[in-house]
């Protein structure tokens, strides 16, 4: 894997080494292709460790990448989401991996190779939405699929979304449709804390565990404001203030029950592993474990919040009890402490015009990506938190761009590209990994008919660890879910795509 | 339809919602608390349905308009190259190449720039909410209990200085049909047809058609089963073709008293196939039936939502029902919506349907996003012509006032709207809307939140000082 830690904003990457490393070939003879290198995890699926101490990773990613051939999509317009756009650009895909990328005289075509001529035509990286309920409010929409809120307790921290997810949500198809190779499904916001988030790559799989992002952190899912004052109105907390004092008892909570677990780790590794350790464990509590997990910087907290000054008291609390948040999600006031925000290094994810349906969501401006963005340090991510919306999110990205253009902002493509690629990997830890357009990283790539900042674009070609997942042109290359096979007549309905 | 963003979270799926419905009737927070005051409303309702069917459209507006040089899209089947537009006194007197703008004409310079008649929202709650969770600012829909039905009138509720008018006029939308939703009965009400100067006599014409759920949003409206919607549905129109047949004779006729006269009253003009009728509906089967409705009664119905109508889009052309939908519904959201697709409008606008949009996604608040709408209707392929007429012309014709409105022609009523680039591209703004002939502020409160916050700098005094009033 080549260097890349930063993510592409304002050009910072300056120029980038596009060499052709040695490419591994792998032809469609070959059917371990691209195998899970990236699989961190040796546990087995509930494995405790001998040790007492709980595994971190019960559930973990099976994902393995699909076949793939060795493939060179030449004469594109490339947005590297590095910052970079390439004009008559091609980038090579070999082993699941990015090969190489660079103009279309500097990126040799190997032997064997399939060539997709794509003048006139963009690549991006796969778009990644951060916030999405797919598959825990799937389609259809009832009493027996309704999965992602749950609604007994103001802390369900102990909650993984993972566990609600159902993979035959045909909501996952139509969002490849629209280039979504990763996603962050998220439970929702009716309580303070709402459980674990799970990283998906956008693969139709039977289990969750087969769409599981390779080594992507847990997240947290966390509730500012009107939801869960309203939901728990009854109980409490009813006003904002309870909000915080139910925050922050949790936290006092998590950073005990931290302190006990650190205690007996250091005397097991004291004892180095000797005496009966498993009989002195503390008792777990799958609440705090979670939350003990952010306190310890492995949980990513994505907190729900519309309201600037909310965001900025959420901030004050996080420096209380020692931990980061990483993005603040529907931040439809972020433009109003923008420069609060890129200074405690927090993204904001957000719509790029959707307004009004609360109060909370009642102040809202058109350029609020934008003014995000420009920030010294800003961070935007657009977001769907919708199964339509998730279908586009490159006309979000799109609008939010010509209105920062409007006000005089210096944005183009080549850094709005980051809103909707790089800069939510960044947050769901799966940077390094996916996101930007650059040599070793996963194959997670888009093919757009045009500049995918266009209401006409679409995306033609979706490639996911470099295996060709959805083909426009091609109708068996269309996935379609149990629940839509075989339902009427599926000529225009039913799949990716239509 | 109160918003259509899911208001709170995701609590029960909102994915599809049901135009005339708030969606799940059992959703969380009870959203609308306002019995009392709409019981006070309901108590003036008889004096002001009687003064319905209002028809003068546009008002007297001593002002010279001239839009000059712009690509100018008639939506007649033509394009102007350097097209100009001279409007007088609210209506359109020219539309050529090379005119000559009047002395003292406002000039509007369109060189480089499109030119559109306004974009008209078939199905909207525009003046009806402001903020979709606050029930004092909401009167789009009444609670699940309360008796009345038909007889509600969106004019009895519109508030022409919501926010929202001037945002959404900003992005191009010069009139909207605002639909009231429908709380208990199966029936929302009458809607209004508004201009969007945000003037006190912005409200245009009166009972402009009624509304009615068939789909999924009725059956929780009429014991759970659409065989209980169609019984009740049947049963209605019966007695409001009684009481039709002999208004001052109704009450001694009536067996049970379970009809509201005032509802009853509200459902002549529909009876009578004298004003459209909304049917909202996604199932081929249950649009079968609504085309033999049609036909059995005499109505002239509009379906909305229409997610499995290109199933049935040559009988809908026969039957000339017209279809508002949403081109970007494409997952079956549940049992109704199976046959979803992306081509939907492509479908039935081939086959000869007329086809307006509505966006159950965006909402009243974003009908602005109503030519982003139109252009993925297009890369679905839907015609471009086709398109602009979804947004304009075929809204007009819908609510029969195509006559005065739609198209940029000699005679008609001057909405116009000059657009910055392609209108149907996401990246395009508008630079101009003239309205009822008059050159319209695209001021709104969004920019002046803009205003206030763009610079973050401390300053000399706080942010409340800044952005203007």
């Amino acid at each position: 894997m080549v260097e890349i830690a930063r993510y592409g904003r304002k050009g910072e990457m300056g120029s980038k080494s596009l060499m052709v490393t040695t490419v591994l070939l792998c032809s469609l003879a070959i059917a371990a292709c691209g195998g899970n290198q990236d699989k961190k995890s040796n546990n087995k699926k509930g494995e405790v460790a001998q040790s007492g101490v709980p595994s971190r990773d019960p559930f973990p990613s099976t994902y393995q990448p699909y076949m793939s051939e060795v493939t060179l999509i030449k004469g594109a317009t490339i947005l590297t989401a590095t910052g970079e756009q390439i004009e008559d650009g091609s980038i090579l895909l070999a082993d699941g991996k990015i090969s190489a990328v660079g103009t279309a005289k500097d990126v040799k075509t190997p032997k064997d190779a399939r060539v997709i001529d794509a003048a006139g035509k963009w690549v991006t990286p796969g778009i990644i939405d951060i916030h999405s309920h797919l598959g825990v409010y799937p389609s259809p929409g009832n009493a027996s699929t309704a999965d992602g809120n749950e609604l007994t307790n103001p802390n369900t921290a102990e909650v993984w979304a993972e566990h609600s997810v159902w993979p035959q949500d045909p909501g996952f198809t139509r969002a490849l449709a629209g280039g979504i190779t990763s996603l962050q499904i998220l439970p929702g916001s009716g309580n303070l804390f709402g459980g674990r988030t799970v990283t998906l790559k956008n693969v139709p799989a039977r289990s969750v565990q087969d769409m599981k992002f390779p080594s992507a952190p847990y997240g947290l899912k966390m509730a500012c404001g009107e939801n869960p004052k309203r939901v728990y109105a009854s109980r409490g907390p009813a006003t904002r203030m309870a909000n915080f004092s139910h925050y922050r008892k949790a936290w006092i909570d998590a950073a005990e029950y931290n302190k006990k677990w650190k205690k007996y780790e250091a005397g097991l590794e004291k004892s180095n592993g000797e005496g009966d350790d498993k009989a002195n464990a503390p008792k777990r509590d799958l609440k705090l474990e979670t939350l003990a997990g952010v306190l310890n910087g492995e949980i990513v907290v994505n907190m729900h919040c519309y309201r600037a000054d909310e965001m900025v008291q959420v901030l004050d609390m996080a420096k209380e009890f020692g931990y980061k948040v990483s993005a603040f999600h529907h931040a439809v006031e972020a433009f109003k402490v923008a420069d609060y925000l890129a200074e405690n290094e927090v993204c904001a994810a957000i719509w790029a015009d959707w307004w009004g349906f609360k109060l909370e969501a009642y102040d809202s401006v058109r350029e609020n990506a934008a003014l995000v963005h420009a920030q010294e340090g800003g961070c935007t991510i657009v977001h769907s938190d919708d199964p339509t919306g998730i279908q586009r999110l490159n006309q979000e990205a799109g609008k939010a761009m010509a209105d920062g253009q409007r006000i005089g902002l210096d944005i183009s493509e080549k850094e709005a590209i980051a809103w909707i690629t790089a800069n939510p990997a960044k947050v769901m830890g799966v940077l390094e990994q996916t996101g930007t357009l650059e040599e070793g990283k996963m194959a997670d790539i888009v093919l757009w008919s045009r500049n995918p900042f266009s209401v006409y674009a679409k995306a033609e070609k979706v490639f996911i660890d470099g295996a060709l997942m959805f083909d426009r042109s091609v109708p068996s290359l269309s996935p379609r879910t149990d629940f839509e096979i075989g339902q009427q007549e599926n000529g225009y309905v039913g799949g990716a795509g239509q | 339809m109160i918003n259509t963003k899911n208001f709170f979270f995701k609590t029960a799926k909102a994915e599809k919602s049901n135009p005339v419905s708030s969606g799940n009737p059992v959703s969380f927070g009870n959203m609308r608390s306002g019995v009392g005051k709409l019981a006070i409303m309901a108590s003036l309702l008889t004096a002001s349905s009687l003064m319905t069917g209002m028809t003068t459209i546009t008002r007297a507006a001593a002002q010279t308009v001239a839009v000059m040089d712009g690509q100018v899209h008639t939506v007649t089947g033509s394009i102007i190259e350097g097209g100009d537009i001279i409007i007088r006194d609210g209506k359109i007197t020219e539309v050529g190449a090379n005119l000559s703008a009047p002395a003292g004409a406002t000039i509007i310079d369109a060189t480089g720039k499109f030119v559109t008649p306004g974009i008209i929202a078939p199905h909207s709650t525009l003046g009806l909410s402001e903020v979709g969770a606050v029930a004092d600012s909401n009167d789009t829909r009444p609670n699940n209990n309360f008796p009345l039905g038909a007889s509600l009138d969106a004019a009895d509720g519109f508030n022409p200085a919501s926010s929202l008018i001037a945002i959404n006029r900003a992005g191009g939308v010069t009139r909207a049909v605002s639909v009231p939703s429908a709380g208990g009965s199966l029936f929302g009400g009458q809607s209004i047809l508004v201009d969007l100067t945000g003037k006190n006599n912005s409200l245009i014409k009166r009972s402009v058609s009624q509304s009615v759920l068939i789909g999924g949003g009725g059956t929780g409206r009429a014991g759970g089963t659409k065989l209980g919607v169609w019984a009740i549905l049947r049963e209605t129109l019966a007695e409001a073709q009684t009481y039709a047949n002999n208004p001052a004779g109704y009450r001694q006729l009536s067996s049970d008293g379970r009809y509201k006269v005032s509802d009853l009253a509200a459902l002549r003009p529909v009876i009578e196939g004298r004003q459209p009728l909304l049917v909202s509906v996604d199932r081929a089967a249950d649009i079968r039936n609504v085309i033999r409705l049609k036909n059995d009664y005499g109505l002239k119905i509009v379906i909305v939502s229409g997610r499995e109508a290109w199933r049935e889009a040559r009988a809908l052309a026969a039957a000339n029902i017209p279809v508002i939908l949403d081109p970007l519904a494409n997952l079956p959201s549940d049992f109704d919506t199976i046959g979803s697709t992306l081509k939907n409008a492509a479908f039935l606008n081939q086959a000869g349907v007329v086809i307006g949009f509505y966006g159950p996604q965006s909402g009243t608040h974003n009908l602005r996003l109503l030519p982003q709408l139109a252009g993925n209707a297009v890369a679905e392929g839907l015609p471009y012509d086709a398109a602009l007429k979804a947004l304009t012309l075929n809204p007009a014709k819908i609510y029969g006032i195509d006559t005065d409105l739609g198209t940029i022609e000699v005679g008609k009523i001057a909405d116009i709207v000059v657009w910055d680039g392609d209108p149907l591209e996401i990246t395009t703004r508008v630079s101009d809307v003239v309205i009822n002939g008059v050159a319209q502020s695209l001021d709104n409160r969004q920019q002046h939140l803009l205003e206030r916050y763009k610079d973050l700098d401390r300053g000399d005094k706080p942010h409340p000082f800044r952005g203007g009033n």
